[in-house]
């Protein structure tokens, strides 16, 4: 029932809205989906029974420069989450030994709260809410595109990095009060409708950070659903004339076949 | 209900048709039974007075006149109660013996019996009008004999029968026909709570029966039948919703594979192939969303439990669903408008009734040319959340209406021209089903205009 996540919504339409408004789009291609995070050391914990997904997995973040320890049997699992350090961890729902909402539950009770992510088969109704409400982090149903997969996964495994409440966001020469709701380019300001500075918040906050049109969804509008059309361009485009229009250097950048980034440009 | 309806009920109908057939049967049975009795009866009062009068003759021809001056007067004592009156005159008419004071004037009777008029009787005993029925007979030497029975008792006894069998008739039926209305009444009652209970499983949950009163009735087997009915219905569309779950299920996995490698490609490719990688990536995003709608659907449609279910205000749905398409809107050049009345909270489930709101919007968007307008509105009354979004698109012609919802029913004149997988609408009608609500399609001149009816949480 909760399946729409992954790959439904992307570029499945053009027609309607996309193409007029694509002059803005500078496409990034590069890595497997991000350039910036070649070798970043980051630790990854991807318990998974599943063979041909877990190599799929493994392989795809290797390249993409995470050190991945995989793990077949839930109990195994469960141990090594507890023993080691790591900065996300990707635990099926389904696994020999332990279930994955056990683990996390355990792994939550015990005082560690890594970033997890659920993979979850296609199944029973409200998997995605009983799997946050266990202490799951994100969530994704298999099967997956693999740039929905590790965009989520860089998502979760910096969201420590930020450090307490921040107040003031920044990407260059863009700006972003969230005290006083204000926005800035260049010192000059701009004014942006509540959803637009939502939006931009959520970019800013992941900056350089591949964004899919998924999780636009589930962070900014704060629905899990199918928008039949790529509406999310249409606001993209609205933002970008905002805040690149004008401007040499474009922040609000696409991801071919992936999503979004806001990054400082090289 | 109008009086129409009532004449044309089957309750009705078969409760006239029964009153008739009872009315005439009771009536014929009454009749016979009136009928024999007054036959036995006015014949035993005839052999009574055939064998009075037989008495008498004997008398007579043993005793002469003195012996049927002494039949009689032993006949007429008192205590006898008599009710018969005799007569002896000689060939001239003059009264030889009997108690009537002359011989009166005959009228002939079938069967050889006479009858004739009260008013020559001396006495008045007998009030007026009745009369009496005989047997004369002529002796010897021109004397004459007679014996008669006041017939009055006789009368008034039928009058009597007569009387109780027609109310005995009137209570018949009247009994007969509350006893049949009930019993209509019990049996169209037993027949409305199987369609009760039927319009009930077709509108909810196929998985449930109808409820069986033991007793091996006709009833009994009737629901027995239609249970079974139901069994391979259900097991019947289990098996076409596994068929379909399961091809979408087993080409999700190969097909996101070959997304997945044709991404690989992209990045990998050069640049003179990445165009064709990137339509041919989003043919398989295509497949796979089409394939993802209709495992929603199959999910959402199998789905009883209303565990995801929790109060949401449809007026911020709407807002949302609005705002998130706005955009949308206005860079086709269409106005979007929202009118809500009032408060309008509902138990639902949030992301499905967001999805449900958007494709109806998306749909909207999409068949209603540039420069239209959408109009989304909602308001609630005591019992029903109304949800209406009406564009001033080409609509959808009346036949077309129902089909619509079915999947990948499409019209033929979007098919080529506008792209979508024909599962939008579908998905809709699930969502509603799941709701308890309903979905209605109409014209509005022009244009469509959505109608969807929510029932207000129960608990």
């Amino acid at each position: 029932m909760r399946c729409c996540s992954n790959l439904a919504m992307h570029g499945m339409l053009g027609p309607i809205s996309g193409s007029p408004l694509r002059q803005y789009d500078t496409v990034v291609s590069g890595g497997p989906m991000t350039p910036v995070n070649k070798d970043n050391n980051m630790r990854v914990l991807l318990i998974e029974d599943d063979q041909s997904v877990a190599d799929y997995i493994v392989k795809g973040l290797r390249e993409s420069g995470y050190r991945v320890d995989h793990l077949v049997d839930g109990k195994a699992g469960l141990d090594a989450a507890g023993g080691d350090d790591y900065d996300v961890m990707v635990i099926d729902r389904m696994l020999p030994t332990l279930d994955g909402l056990s683990i996390i539950k355990r792994v939550r009770a015990a005082g560690n709260n890594t970033p997890v992510l659920i993979l979850s088969a296609l199944g029973e109704v409200d998997d995605r809410v009983v799997g946050l409400k266990a202490g799951g982090d994100d969530y994704l149903t298999k099967p997956f595109a693999f740039a929905e997969l590790l965009a989520r996964l860089e998502a979760l495994a910096r969201r420590g990095d930020s450090g307490g409440p921040q107040t003031r966001l920044k990407v260059a020469d863009l700006e972003m009060d969230l005290l006083s709701h204000k926005v800035s380019r260049a010192g000059e300001n701009i004014i942006l409708q509540p959803r637009e500075f939502r939006l931009l918040e959520y970019l800013m906050k992941h900056a350089s950070q591949v964004v899919t049109r998924t999780m636009l969804l589930e962070n900014v509008w704060d629905y899990h659903f199918d928008p039949q059309t790529n509406v999310i361009d249409v606001h993209i485009s609205r933002l970008r004339q905002k805040i690149d229009k004008g401007f040499d250097k474009p922040l609000l950048n696409t991801v071919r076949g992936a999503g979004y980034m806001l990054n400082e440009p090289e | 209900m109008n009086l129409n309806r009532i004449l044309s009920s089957f309750t009705f109908r078969f409760s006239l048709i029964y009153i008739i057939v009872l009315s005439v049967a009771v009536t014929v049975v009454l009749g016979i039974v009136y009928a024999v009795y007054s036959y036995q009866f006015t014949n035993e009062v005839h052999n009574a007075i055939d064998s009075e009068f037989n008495a008498l003759l004997k008398q007579y021809e043993q005793g002469g006149e003195a012996g049927v001056e002494r039949f009689i007067k032993e006949r007429s004592q008192p205590h006898r109660g008599s009710v018969f009156f005799y007569l002896l005159v000689d060939e001239r008419g003059h009264k030889l013996a009997g108690n009537l004071s002359e011989w009166p004037q005959l009228s002939p009777y079938p069967r050889n019996w006479l009858n004739f008029d009260q008013y020559l009787l001396r006495e008045d005993d007998f009030g007026d009008g009745s009369d009496f029925v005989g047997r004369s007979a002529e002796m010897e030497a021109g004397n004459r004999l007679l014996v008669a029975r006041n017939y009055d008792d006789v009368r008034s006894y039928y009058k009597l029968v007569a009387g109780i069998l027609i109310r005995g008739m009137i209570v018949t039926i009247s009994l007969g026909a509350i006893g049949g209305a009930i019993m209509s009444q019990i049996f169209l009652r037993r027949i409305e709570s199987i369609n009760r209970s039927i319009d009930a499983i077709m509108d909810g949950d196929l998985s449930e029966r109808i409820p069986v009163q033991p007793g091996g009735s006709e009833y009994e087997l009737l629901v027995k039948n239609l249970n079974a009915m139901l069994h391979r219905i259900e097991s019947l569309m289990a098996g076409m919703k596994q068929v379909s779950d399961n091809i979408a299920h087993d080409l999700r996995t190969p097909l996101t594979r070959l997304r997945n490698h044709l991404s690989e490609l992209q990045i990998e490719g050069d640049a003179t192939a990445d165009s064709k990688v990137q339509s041919l990536i989003e043919e398989a995003d295509g497949i796979l969303g089409t394939f993802n709608a209709l495992l929603r659907i199959a999910r959402i449609e199998s789905d009883s439990g209303h565990s995801a279910f929790c109060h949401v205000s449809v007026n911020v749905l709407l807002q949302d669903v609005v705002e998130f398409y706005e955009p949308l809107c206005s860079d086709r050049g269409q106005r979007l408008e929202l009118s809500i009345h009032g408060e309008t909270g509902l138990w639902a489930d949030r992301d499905l009734f967001f999805q449900m709101l958007a494709n109806l919007v998306d749909n909207a968007i999409k068949y209603t040319p540039g420069g239209g307008a959408i109009q989304v509105s909602a308001h609630q009354d005591a019992e029903w959340v109304e949800i209406m979004v009406a564009d001033n698109g080409p609509g959808i012609p009346e036949p077309e209406r129902e089909k619509v919802f079915q999947r990948f029913y499409r019209l033929e004149a979007s098919r080529s021209l506008l792209p979508g997988n024909g599962l939008g609408l579908s998905l809709v009608a699930a969502v509603v089903q799941l709701h308890q609500g309903t979905v209605r399609l109409e014209g509005n001149n022009p244009g469509l205009r959505v109608l969807v009816r929510i029932p207000l949480a129960k608990s």
